[in-house]
């Protein structure tokens, strides 16, 4: 149960002040497939990166399974990131030095698992997410865009997130290998029972979803 | 893969880049090895030079310019209210001339005054030559073609009442005995090279001053400025140079260094502006000065690399961090804490800088040796005679006048002795540089990458999601 309210992020941007996300409330029951549609710039990603304990909100409270994530001190929100979300972003953001396993198990690493039980679990990730064997000791740039969003899922997926959040994670990808992203993210999640919330510009994917939420200016238009 | 062999593995992200700053970078380590063992080595000469100080104090005749000016000696009554100063043990006295070989035609070289005397004359020739050619040839002021390639110098003859001490150097008997230094005979004591460049053995005669003068040892000593010298009783020389009383220099030996500078100060108020006192303090410490401020320059050009150093791994920290800001922000995000992105790239920053020590210690191992000595070198010429001609004036003036100071400058004195430490340094140049070369890359590494430490604990973990 993932549960917001009256959330606000104000940047300051020299003399003015920026309100990217304005007073938004909503809640989210587990395992619910949410999207995110709005113009550019309408505070989309900043929504997501509240959610994902990224940015601190100017006010309003985020309250996971109980808890509420705003005050939680820097050391605990690594830790909650590390363990209780995974991110999946537009440009992959995979470590370009590293191959596809070797990204995969950084997050594995992060939450402490031993060397031989991270590649285990990086592995299967990966078959999982249909990366045959040759391409999992490749590095990012040898592989495609599709093949490298499903290696950045492989990531997210690794410690078992309760909340995995995507912005525009078939941005940059042609419509059919998106929609195989989207449904990939899409079973993965039910099978695992995990909350996503993914930003998306596709309308027809946004329509898959169990719920749509619009913003514009900042503010949430159900 | 842990933040480590991550860090390591970035270093071949831009090789290019990481060549050039290698390169840089040890050439900073490689200048502060040098350094480091330039202070060592200055170090080694200046406790040496401090351990070897004896408890004596120089007299000289006030503006004592050697031959020239007879007038100005001491005298023997003086020097005896010395004897009764406090704390003084011994007093050795001597009187010094200058001999030429009968039928010689030697160049004058300025300090002719009194040994242009015809009784100033030897049968013995000088072993000490001086080869014209490495001489400044403006010296000789007429026909530059017409003067000798070779020149001997003249022979030094001293008159002394403590022939153990000559001129602050001990005398070792070789062959024969040692004279008397309070009788008033004809018997010598030469020294080797005098001896087998006149063939003169035990029991063989030489004329000077007219006079007839018997070998009756042979000496040899640690300094080679007394190689053309012959040393008679002090009262003999008094007496073949018709200057009874006279005394050019006198030694006075002190029972502790700790009251050298108390009976120096009461040695100078018994002779006034008669005559110049230094004690051996002062005199190394002039010795140490020059010394002191390669010492200086050493330790500021350490202090100079290991900031450059620093500085440069921080540019280089600073520039990552930049350029990654969007991969430490992914990092962040997928649960690494600041510790673990700051090990990363320190560890980066440490390869880098390993590397540069490995290079580092090569280069200054090579530079060590050259660059020290230039150090010194220079420092020398600064604070010494302009040219080596005059410091072998001033070696023969010294030889006469027992100033201890040019002495440093001559033969195996302190320029000779400097050059032999520096070739020791090349034995230095082994495990404790490399230790060095170690210490110094992380004390680099450790400055620099904690600066930089600070840059990417503010990296913004939602970083990652700006302008997608
Ligand atoms: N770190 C920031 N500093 C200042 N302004 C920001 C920052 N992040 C976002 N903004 C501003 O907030 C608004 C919303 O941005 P964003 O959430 O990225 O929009 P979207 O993802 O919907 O395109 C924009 O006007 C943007 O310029
Ligand atoms: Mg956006």
């Amino acid at each position: 149960m993932l549960k917001v309210e009256n959330l606000t992020k104000t940047f300051k941007q020299g003399e003015s002040n920026i309100t990217a996300v304005s007073k938004i409330g909503f809640s989210i029951k587990d395992g619910q497939f949410v999207s995110i549609i709005g113009k550019s710039g309408s505070g989309k990603s900043t929504l997501l990166s509240l959610l994902g304990t990224l940015e601190k909100p100017s006010s309003g409270s985020i309250v996971i399974d109980g808890e509420d994530v705003t005050k939680m001190s820097e050391h605990e929100l690594t830790n909650y990131r590390c363990k209780s979300i995974g991110f999946v972003f537009q440009s992959y953001n995979l470590i370009p030095n590293l191959t596809a396993i070797e990204n995969v198990m950084l997050p594995l690493e992060f939450a402490g698992l031993g060397k031989g039980k991270r590649f285990e679990r990086a592995k299967q990730l990966l078959d999982q997410v249909e990366i045959v064997e040759d391409k999992q000791t490749r590095r990012p740039t040898r592989l495609s865009g599709g093949e490298q969003q499903r290696v950045a899922i492989a990531r997210a997926l690794a410690n078992k997130p309760k909340l995995i959040l995507a912005d525009e994670p078939t941005g940059n990808l042609d419509s059919q290998t998106g929609k195989k992203i989207f449904d990939l993210l899409h079973n993965l999640a039910r099978s695992e029972n995990t909350t996503i919330v993914a930003v998306t510009h596709d309308l027809s994917i946004a329509g898959k979803t169990d719920k749509v939420f619009k913003i514009t200016d900042g503010k949430l238009k159900a | 893969m842990d933040p480590f062999k991550r860090g390591v593995k970035n270093v071949l992200r831009n090789s290019t880049r990481s060549v050039a700053v290698i390169i840089i970078l040890s050439l900073a380590v490689g200048l502060s090895l040098v350094m480091v063992v330039a202070r060592q080595s200055v170090d080694q000469k200046i406790s040496s030079i401090k351990s070897s100080v004896g408890n004596t104090i120089t007299i000289a005749p006030a503006g004592f310019s050697n031959f020239s000016s007879l007038n100005n000696d001491l005298t023997t009554s003086q020097l005896s209210k010395i004897k009764n100063v406090d704390h003084v043990t011994s007093l050795s006295e001597s009187l010094s001339d200058r001999l030429t070989t009968i039928g010689s035609s030697q160049p004058s070289f300025g300090f002719n005054s009194n040994s242009s005397n015809s009784t100033n004359q030897t049968s013995l020739t000088s072993p000490v030559t001086i080869n014209l050619n490495n001489v400044r040839r403006h010296f000789f002021n007429a026909s530059g073609s017409s003067a000798p390639t070779n020149f001997s110098l003249p022979i030094t003859i001293i008159g002394t009442n403590n022939p153990y001490q000559v001129n602050q150097s001990t005398i070792s008997i070789t062959e024969g005995k040692i004279i008397n230094g309070s009788s008033d005979n004809n018997n010598v004591i030469v020294s080797t090279s005098m001896a087998s460049k006149n063939s003169l053995k035990v029991g063989s005669n030489f004329k000077a001053f007219n006079s007839t003068l018997n070998v009756v040892g042979i000496f040899k000593t640690t300094t080679k400025a007394l190689g053309n010298t012959i040393v008679v009783p002090l009262s003999t020389l008094e007496r073949l140079t018709s200057q009874s009383g006279a005394v050019t220099s006198a030694i006075a030996t002190v029972d502790t260094s700790n009251n050298l500078s108390s009976t120096t100060s009461a040695i100078k108020k018994i002779l006034g502006s008669n005559a110049d006192v230094q004690n051996s303090q002062q005199q190394a410490n002039a010795t140490i000065q020059p010394l002191q401020s390669v010492k200086t320059i050493a330790v500021t050009s350490l202090i100079g690399s290991l900031i450059a150093g620093a500085i440069i791994i921080f540019l280089i920290m600073l520039l990552l961090v930049r350029e990654r800001k969007r991969e430490i922000g992914v990092l962040k995000a997928l649960g690494a804490s600041n510790v673990k992105v700051i090990k990363q790239f320190t560890s980066e920053a440490t390869t880098l800088t390993l590397l540069a020590a490995i290079l580092g210690i090569i280069i200054g191992g090579l530079a060590a040796g050259p660059i020290t000595s230039t150090l010194i070198n220079n420092t020398r010429s600064n604070n010494s005679s302009p040219t080596s001609f005059v410091q072998r004036g001033a070696l023969t003036r010294q030889a006469g006048g027992g100033f201890a100071g040019p002495r440093f400058f001559s033969g195996r004195g302190f320029g000779g002795s400097l050059r032999a430490n520096l070739l020791n340094v090349h034995a230095e140049v082994g495990w404790s540089i490399i230790l060095y070369g170690l210490a110094v890359a992380i004390i680099i590494a450790f400055i620099g990458s904690s600066l930089a430490s600070y840059l990417i604990a503010n990296v913004r973990p939602a970083e990652v999601l700006r302008s997608e």
